[in-house]
């Protein structure tokens, strides 16, 4: 009986230690509703200044529950068009066929010190042709750009 | 050969088959079944399951001998650790208890800070004037019960020069708040008077963004993240226990770190 108490003990104080993640009651980094163009969707996610030298490096996560890294933020370019795309490492193993593809900043979120690509699933990413400079010209690293945000997805 | 261990008289082998069945129930695999049901009910610990009631009142008993223990162990005069301003992050970490597309901006035109409770003087309270009090920045660690963290400054009116100025009974148990987005929360009045408790209005030196709490939200350096009620509309002095949104789903309501 005593080893049972004791048992008890230790269930009971687990939820005091490590009250699990229940502060996510709904989930973040959900994709665009369909139809929606990715910049207003970027406009709905109360986008926030943040400087382009401070966005490389960053990783790039799948917004799910184990925030699977995806890649690395490696520039930050202005595309023909006008638009500002994140320029990420992505696929390949150790760095072994890595390739590089620009993803529109607006099908991706700030979360604290990593981002995300909320608009592309890893599937439609790995369609994305490689990325090349010819075209686009590089956003120098002072600049000041917005980018949306989500809640963590765990 | 005969094991020189061997006893002598050796029990009547009538022994084992009055016991069989006992023995047979004697399984190590048993235990192991045992062990993973234990850690399964570990694991759901933290999800809506129906327990017993009698067993929710002992989780909860715990859980309040744990904060008294905390408030027991805090010491108001100790500071958190504080860190370099290169360190900010920028912007800031977003979360809730809802997606950022649900945040309800709050305007600082109309918005009014109200006040209830065992304070003196009862006025509402406006942007400027709380622009206008003495204000404290610090660079501190936001740490989240979910397990993550970030380094982030912020600039307000301490808690303590507020609580003074608006003649609040500074021997009541809580400061208790209500907030634009329904997430009421509560804390201790040793924290609300720690030096590191402050009502931020700004993140890295500008206004506070929408998403983080514009006008006013609670920053405290000494407990975890979701004490820290944003969008707050509404200050309660009181010696009746308030609560709060997390702590009424269970959890911890101290919460220091």
């Amino acid at each position: 009986m005593a080893v049972l108490r004791l048992l008890w003990l230790c269930v009971a104080l687990v939820p005091i230690t490590a009250p699990a993640d229940a502060q996510s009651t709904t989930p973040g980094g959900m994709p665009p509703p369909p139809g929606m163009s990715l910049a207003e969707s970027t406009a709905m996610r109360f986008p926030q200044p943040v400087r382009v030298g401070d966005l490389i490096h960053k990783d790039v996560l799948r917004p799910v529950a184990s925030q699977q890294v995806l890649g690395h933020v490696r520039a930050v370019v202005r595309a023909g068009d006008g638009t500002i795309k994140i320029v990420m490492s992505f696929g390949g193993f150790l760095g072994i066929d890595t390739r590089q593809i620009a993803v529109p900043v607006d099908a991706m979120v700030l979360v604290g010190q990593d981002m995300e690509v909320v608009a592309f699933t890893p599937k439609q990413l790995a369609g994305f042709p490689t990325f090349t400079a010819s075209g686009t010209t590089p956003v120098p690293q002072d600049t000041i750009i917005r980018v949306g945000l989500a809640k963590p997805s765990h | 050969m005969r094991s020189p261990f061997r006893p002598d008289n050796v029990p009547d082998a009538a022994v084992l088959d009055n016991h069989r069945p006992l023995i047979r129930s004697l399984e190590r695999r048993g235990l192991i079944r045992g062990g993973l049901s234990l850690g399964a009910l570990v694991m759901l610990t933290g999800c809506d399951v129906k327990r017993p009631a009698s067993v929710q009142a002992a989780l909860r008993a715990i859980s309040r001998m744990n904060d008294e223990v905390q408030a027991l162990l805090f010491d108001p005069n100790h500071l958190a650790p504080t860190y370099p301003s290169s360190m900010i992050l920028r912007p800031p970490k977003f979360n809730a208890y809802y997606d950022v597309m649900d945040v309800k901006p709050v305007n600082g035109e109309t918005w009014r800070l109200e006040l209830s409770g065992l304070i003196a003087d009862k006025r509402p309270w406006t942007v400027r004037d709380l622009q206008a009090m003495p204000q404290s920045s610090m660079v501190i660690k936001h740490i989240c019960v979910e397990g993550w963290s970030y380094i982030g400054g912020w600039t307000g009116v301490p808690l303590r020069i507020f609580l003074e100025r608006v003649g609040a009974d500074l021997r009541a148990q809580y400061v208790a708040f209500k907030t634009a987005d329904d997430y009421p929360s509560s804390i201790d009045m040793a924290t609300a008077l720690h030096p590191q408790t402050l009502l931020a209005i700004k993140y890295g030196g500008e206004t506070l963004a929408d998403p983080f709490g514009y006008p006013v939200r609670l920053r405290m350096a000494t407990k975890l993240g979701y004490k820290n009620p944003k969008w707050i509309t509404a200050l309660e002095v009181t010696n009746t226990y308030p609560g709060g949104f997390w702590e009424k789903k269970g959890f911890p309501w101290f919460a220091g770190i």
